[in-house]
């Protein structure tokens, strides 16, 4: 959609009668004993691109679950556009593209353009075909059955799906997940294009650097909490980490935990690999100590270590294993920014 | 934080409120029933084309009802009245209208659901209790042809002669009575694993066939087997149908156990969907 109407000024001074597309006031959910969601409140308002970041178990699938209506929250109450979660899904306001579990969330045995149009009817108004197939980049797997489909390919097929209705909001739980870099990167533009149309998009991930290169906005939950939420940058900024690195032939765990403004301290042979609050003091006293250190490097701190502090886990070291690898990719993803 | 200036509001949000105001005008019920009908239609066609699916639920009962035929059985007598010919014709009917039912819905119903199929469907308008409903339709719209061509080499092959409005009658008695069967393939698609669905829908088919006296009448079996025949919907189908042949009167009791297993099955599918509710996975 290139020529969308460029509203008038006074429309773009109140664009919509009610600002807030999602909220969560108070919201209480439990499975069994284990508590997935403690008295959460979150307002999103239109036309926001928020990322949703957190470790496994944190809620963010529950959220979404929630907003969907999937799951009716025990206490509290959830609001979307303005309604009740399941009256705006029936109404074909919301798309969503979920965790599929085991298999790929499409149905077996039919074409790809078969399932798309089933979609498409299921709403009253839905989005030109064309338009979603040139949005999702699926012309090419039209004529494809879906249990033929690569898991790229497979998870451009659900984002078509997702906005077959023309929602005005997309919620994607961890939608790159079977992704290689190169898929992940083209569906990133694909739905930040999607959501700088203003509508508002939710999507969960714990790939890192996609929260921050992707959303206006980021909400980091741990144990059904918001932890932390703002743009990327000033969660990075809330932590002004920083990680050297260097080599010393008789790393000394103890010594190197006492320099200034260190906070974390992994040792790995002789390579060794600090996060400090300060770095400039950090030096200075590696220094002023005559620490014999060479091969010294250091890099800002990515989202990552700013997420990790503010949900107190430990860092993410050379020697680290309690990480899951998702996180670990993401570092990857994201060295280059660093 | 996100400049909401930059973004003029989605063009579709007037369109909205337009969706809105039609579903309570009169034609709200069109809008609410062509979802219906698209998914409907989705699900048949997907059932047809599926060669194996065909394959398996023609093929079987026509086979087995020509194996059957190559029997002595001139003279043989079910009930006391009832010619071999025609029970085995009826039984080989209900028999194949309980293969289409489970294969309908058994194995596929839990594939969609363990891949996120389902789920996805829940959260568009689709109204939830028609992913089921629907699935019931459809293994009934598939069980229907089943027994008409049974029905059909039965007269071409099977030596039966019937009125046509007793062929009319017998066909829709059939159809009608299958039902429980439907609902028990959709049951098991909600209950069973993928990899399990298959074993227990072709397990499923032999046991009630077997005990349900469709491959031997129930007043031949041992008397503990026809306590067990008497709890199982192929012998009340099978009793009815032949009833409707000779122009009994059709025992409420057989349609009492019918309704029952129609009823317990579809609570039990209520149940096992609000258990996943419950559970954040349906």
């Amino acid at each position: 959609m290139s020529s969308l109407p460029v509203a008038p000024a006074e429309a773009l001074a109140s664009p919509w009668p009610n600002p807030i597309a999602l909220s969560f006031q108070k919201v209480t959910h439990r499975y069994g004993t284990r508590i997935a969601l403690d008295r959460l409140d979150l307002e999103v308002l239109r036309g926001e691109v928020l990322a949703l970041l957190g470790p496994n178990g944190a809620g963010k699938s529950t959220t979404i679950s929630a907003l969907l209506g999937l799951v009716r929250p025990q206490e509290g109450q959830v609001e979307v556009l303005g309604s009740d979660p399941r009256q705006a899904v029936s109404a074909g306001r919301i798309g969503a593209m979920l965790q599929s579990g085991s298999g790929i969330g499409l149905p077996p045995g039919v074409r790809v353009d078969e399932a798309l149009g089933l979609v498409r009817r299921l709403y009253s108004r839905p989005a030109p075909r064309d338009q979603i197939v040139e949005r999702a980049n699926i012309g090419a797997l039209l004529r494809r059955r879906t249990d033929r489909l690569s898991g790229g390919e497979a998870q451009r097929v659900r984002f078509a799906i997702a906005i077959a209705g023309d929602p005005e909001v997309v919620f994607l739980d961890e939608p790159t997940s079977a992704m290689d870099v190169e898929s992940r990167r083209s569906f990133w533009r694909m739905m930040r294009a999607f959501g700088d149309e203003g509508r508002t998009v939710l999507f969960a991930t714990h790939h890192l650097a996609e929260a921050d290169e992707i959303a206006d906005r980021v909400v980091v939950l741990n144990h059904g909490k918001v932890v932390a939420d703002g743009p990327g940058a000033t969660l990075k900024a809330a932590v002004a980490t920083r990680r050297l690195r260097f080599v010393i032939d008789t790393p000394d765990h103890a010594q190197l935990s006492a320099l200034d403004g260190v906070t974390e301290v992994g040792v790995c042979g002789t390579s060794v690999s600090i996060d400090s609050m300060d770095a400039d003091a950090t030096i200075r006293d590696l220094v002023g100590r005559g620490v014999p250190f060479r091969d010294l490097e250091m890099t800002g701190a990515g989202l990552e270590q700013a997420f990790l502090t503010l949900t107190g886990q430990p860092s993410v070291h050379t020697t680290g294993s309690a990480m899951p690898a998702e996180i670990t990719s993401a570092d990857a993803l994201g060295r280059g920014d660093s | 934080m996100t400049d909401l200036s930059v973004s003029p509001p989605s063009p579709s949000n007037d369109r909205k409120d337009h969706a809105s105001a039609d579903s309570e005008s009169h034609e709200g019920w069109r809008t609410r029933l062509r979802p219906l009908l698209a998914f409907g239609r989705f699900e048949v066609g997907r059932l047809l084309r599926s060669w194996r699916f065909l394959a398996i639920t023609i093929g079987f009962p026509v086979v087995f009802y020509i194996l059957f035929l190559g029997d002595h059985t001139a003279g043989k007598v079910v009930d006391g009245t009832v010619p071999w010919r025609v029970y085995l014709m009826v039984s080989m009917c209900s028999f194949g209208a309980l293969v289409a039912a489970l294969n309908a819905a058994g194995t596929r119903l839990s594939m969609e659901r363990a891949s996120g199929w389902a789920r996805q469907l829940r959260i568009t308008p689709l109204p939830a209790w028609s992913y089921v409903a629907t699935k019931v339709v459809a293994s009934m719209l598939v069980v229907l042809p089943v027994i008409v061509l049974v029905e059909a080499v039965g007269a071409g092959f099977g030596d039966v002669r019937l009125a046509t409005t007793t062929w009319i009658g017998l066909t829709l008695l059939l159809w009608a009575t299958s039902l429980p069967f439907a609902v028990l393939g959709v049951f098991i698609g909600f209950l069973v694993a993928p990899e399990a669905a298959f074993p227990v829908v072709t397990g499923l088919m032999f046991v009630l066939g077997y005990f349900g006296g469709l491959f031997t009448p129930v007043d031949q079996m041992p008397g503990s087997l026809q306590f067990v025949a008497h709890l199982i919907p192929s012998y009340h189908q099978v009793s009815l149908a032949l009833a409707s042949i000779d122009g009994h009167t059709l025992a409420l009791s057989h349609w009492l156990v019918l309704a029952g297993c129609v009823a317990i099955l579809g609570l039990a599918i209520a149940w096992k969907h609000r258990v996943e509710e419950a559970r954040g996975l349906a």
